[in-house]
Parts: structure tokens; C-alpha cells; sequence
């Protein structure tokens, strides 16, 4: 596998779904949401998951599918950034690594796309077509390097939340990932189609479109 | 940056509670995993548990019980990263030294924190001192930076406490809450482990 370390962000309280559950621990059809982003990488060696809201519900499901993963604990999830998680899973690596948010759903085909598109050495970052309420648009040039993130619509893709990171290091005190990126652009891109879930409309969304997966 | 590495012992580095494995000599053994299990859940103190149960164990040889402890299954990949950084691994363990160092010694090979047994020649006779875990950090700091613990019980508490960073670890059972709570990383797998250790090297 060309990606050896994965870092799943999934701390968060998820407050927006309104549900009393974090959101990798959402039911869609036969299991919950962190199964399918852990099938998809099942052939990875290093799987981190940083947790904090309800983090003994999500251990214990997790270690019921794969044993071999990593718990980076983040108690401070309710006054930190998601930007703060992937810091604390990823300060320690010292080697290349893909994060990926914990409330993600992609498929297998999508992902594989994502991964033929890594060069080692390189940074990668995956935009998806805008469909989020707030998205954090990419502006993509003709070479398909992203040079400008905005909370404006300059472009018609977004930040998917999905990365690989060969020379970034994700610092203590930022805010957002993009946030973070930001002075690192121009990066390469790949277009990558997914869904991330973080209102009940997202739900339904996701059910209807990418039943497949289920 | 110097980095020790401090192993709790039973159930961390062998697979199995050493306690239980020792009372199959005597005919004690559900009594002694009951207390095992209790402790480990933290229901009842690691001190006063342990006292009892060295004294429910005190008929049996000493060099009987190290024979014991000999078959005692260690985890491989903990023994491979013990061994290739033994200088700055540590075993800090509440079982009693007359019990664990032959192990300690002859497979494990590092240095070790534990307990100390009283005895006369072959016969125990009781606890003349229960090992604080944080203490043994604490009297680590002089000679390194940055102090490592890895546990799953209890009495894993005050030494995760005194460290800079724990790894609670559920190899042979699921680490007890209030350490994971203490704790920077959870995992269930000693290969998973070891990765995270290499980290801090």
C-alpha cells in the first residue's frame, strides 16, 4: 500500500447532526459510519482514530472491527479545533500520513483515485464538487494545483477534508486545516467525490445518493 | 531527548496475570482471580489486595513459584523492543521481587521497580514493601527527559500521573477507565504499540 499512516480525525461532538452520538458512530444501513472509511483502509498498517466525545463508545467499537488501531486522545475536544486533533495524531509521526475527517463517507473507488494520485514526496490535497452548507471553496488552477481557499465561492469544488501530507507538519495552536495549509500553496489536488455528514439534511443526502456503499 | 520506558508488568509484558497462574499450586486459583479481576477493575485497593493475596500464596516455595513464573507467556514484540533498548526499559511492577526477578532477569533483561518480599531462605512471609509506581518515575527524572508509561490497571495510576506520556494498553484485558483517562494513546495490539514507542525513542 502506498499510504503506511492514516490519521482519522473523530473527536468532535458533532453538535450540528443533533445527534447524542459522536458522528463516526452514525447508523447507516448495516453499520456505523467509521466501518466503511475502515474498510477502505483496511490495508493500511498504521490506522490512528483521535478521540474525545464519547471516546469509550468509539474505542470499543472500533476494536471490534480492526484491534491493531491507535487511540490518540484529545480531552480537550469540546475547546479545541479539529485543527488541534490531527496536531495530537500526527505531531509524533515524523513520516508521511493521510488525514481523513471521521465523519467522512467515501467509497472504494473514490478513494483508490485518491491514493493512484499520491506522489510520495509530494503533498495531495482531495477537493470534491461544493455541496456542503459552509464549504471552504479551492480555487484550482489549469495544472490542478489549488492556489486559494476561501469561505467565498471562487470555485465550484471545496476542501474535502482529505489529504496527504509528505512534508506538512500540522502546528499546535491553528485554528482549521485549511487555515493551516494556507501558507504551504500552491499544492497539487485530485478531484475526488465524497460526502462528509454534519446535519440531518447531510443524512439524508448521503443515504440517497451513495446507498451503494451500504 | 533521553526517553525511559516504563513497563508495568502482568498483563502488559506476559499475556498472562501472574497471580492466577501462581494459586494453580495451591488450590486457590478462583479465589485468586477474583481478587485479580476486582483489582484490576479497581473495586478494591492494589495494597490491600495484594497483601492478601501474597498472604493466600505465602504456603507456597519461593523457588516453587519462580519455577511458575518461568512459564509465564511473554509478548514477543514487547520482549524484541525491551531487548533492543534495554538500557533505558524499565519493569515497574507491584509483584513482589523474590517472584519476578528471575523472570525480569533472565528473559525480560532490563532493569526493574517492584515490590519487596520478606523471607527467610525459601519461605515467604509477607510484604515488606508495596511498590508506589509513581515514586519510581519520579526517581527516574534525574536521568532522563521524557519518561514513557505503558499499563492497564489501577495501580498504572500514579505512574501515568508522573509521566509525560501513557499508553494505556488492553493486551490481555481492556485497560481500566480511570487510566485511559490518564492516558495519551489507547491500543490493543503490541505491534501498534511498539509503532508508538519507536515514535519516542
Amino acid at each position: 500500500m502506498k499510504i503506511k499512516n492514516v490519521v482519522i480525525c473523530a473527536a468532535g461532538l458533532g453538535s450540528r447532526l443533533g445527534l447524542d452520538s459522536p458522528k463516526c458512530l452514525v447508523k447507516l444501513g448495516k453499520h456505523r459510519l467509521i466501518y466503511y472509511l475502515l474498510q477502505i483502509l483496511k490495508d493500511v498498517e498504521n490506522i490512528r482514530i483521535v478521540v474525545g466525545f464519547k471516546e469509550e463508545e468509539v474505542i470499543e467499537y472500533v476494536k471490534g472491527i480492526r484491534e491493531d488501531v491507535v487511540f490518540v486522545r484529545n480531552p480537550d475536544y469540546s475547546t479545541t479545533s479539529n485543527s488541534y486533533s490531527l496536531y495530537l495524531g500526527s505531531h509524533d509521526l515524523n513520516e508521511p500520513f493521510v488525514t481523513i475527517d471521521g465523519d467522512m463517507i467515501i467509497d472504494q473507488e473514490n478513494f483508490q483515485k485518491f491514493v493512484d494520485a499520491i506522489d510520495i514526496n509530494e503533498d495531495l490535497i482531495a477537493v470534491t464538487e461544493a455541496k456542503t452548507e459552509d464549504a471552504v471553496f479551492a480555487k484550482v488552477d489549469e495544472n490542478n494545483y489549488i492556489t486559494e481557499f476561501s469561505r467565498k465561492p471562487i470555485s465550484k469544488y471545496e476542501w474535502s477534508g482529505v489529504a496527504y501530507f509528505a512534508n506538512f507538519k500540522v502546528s499546535k495552536d491553528g485554528q482549521y486545516i485549511y487555515q493551516e495549509i494556507e501558507p504551504n500553496l500552491p499544492i497539487k489536488s485530485v478531484q475526488m467525490e465524497c460526502w462528509e455528514i454534519d446535519t440531518p439534511g447531510d443524512l439524508d443526502l448521503v443515504m440517497n445518493e451513495v446507498s451503494h456503499i451500504f | 531527548m533521553k526517553t525511559a520506558f516504563c513497563f508495568d508488568l502482568d498483563g502488559t509484558v506476559t499475556k498472562q496475570e501472574i497471580l492466577p497462574l501462581i494459586s494453580k499450586e495451591v488450590e486457590l486459583h478462583e479465589e485468586i482471580s477474583l481478587l485479580t479481576q476486582l483489582t484490576l477493575d479497581g473495586l478494591i485497593p492494589f495494597q490491600n489486595s495484594f497483601k492478601l493475596r501474597v498472604k493466600l500464596l505465602s504456603t507456597i516455595a519461593i523457588s516453587t513459584v519462580a519455577k511458575v513464573v518461568d512459564k509465564v507467556i511473554l509478548d514477543p514484540h514487547i520482549i524484541e523492543f525491551i531487548h533492543a533498548n534495554r538500557d533505558d526499559c524499565y519493569i515497574v511492577t507491584g509483584n513482589l521481587d523474590v517472584w519476578v526477578k528471575e523472570l525480569i532477569q533472565s528473559k525480560i533483561k532490563c532493569n526493574y521497580f517492584s515490590s519487596e518480599a520478606e523471607y527467610e531462605e525459601d519461605r515467604l512471609i509477607g510484604v515488606k514493601k508495596v511498590l508506589d509506581k509513581g515514586k519510581a518515575v519520579k526517581e527516574l527524572r534525574t536521568k532522563y527527559d521524557r519518561i514513557v508509561a505503558i499499563g492497564d490497571s489501577m495501580n498504572d495510576c500514579t505512574m501515568f500521573q508522573k509521566a509525560d506520556i501513557g499508553v494505556a494498553f488492553g493486551g490481555t484485558h481492556n485497560p481500566v477507565n480511570s487510566l485511559v483517562k490518564l492516558s495519551n494513546f489507547v491500543t490493543f495490539d503490541s505491534q501498534s504499540l511498539i509503532r508508538i514507542l519507536q515514535k519516542y525513542k
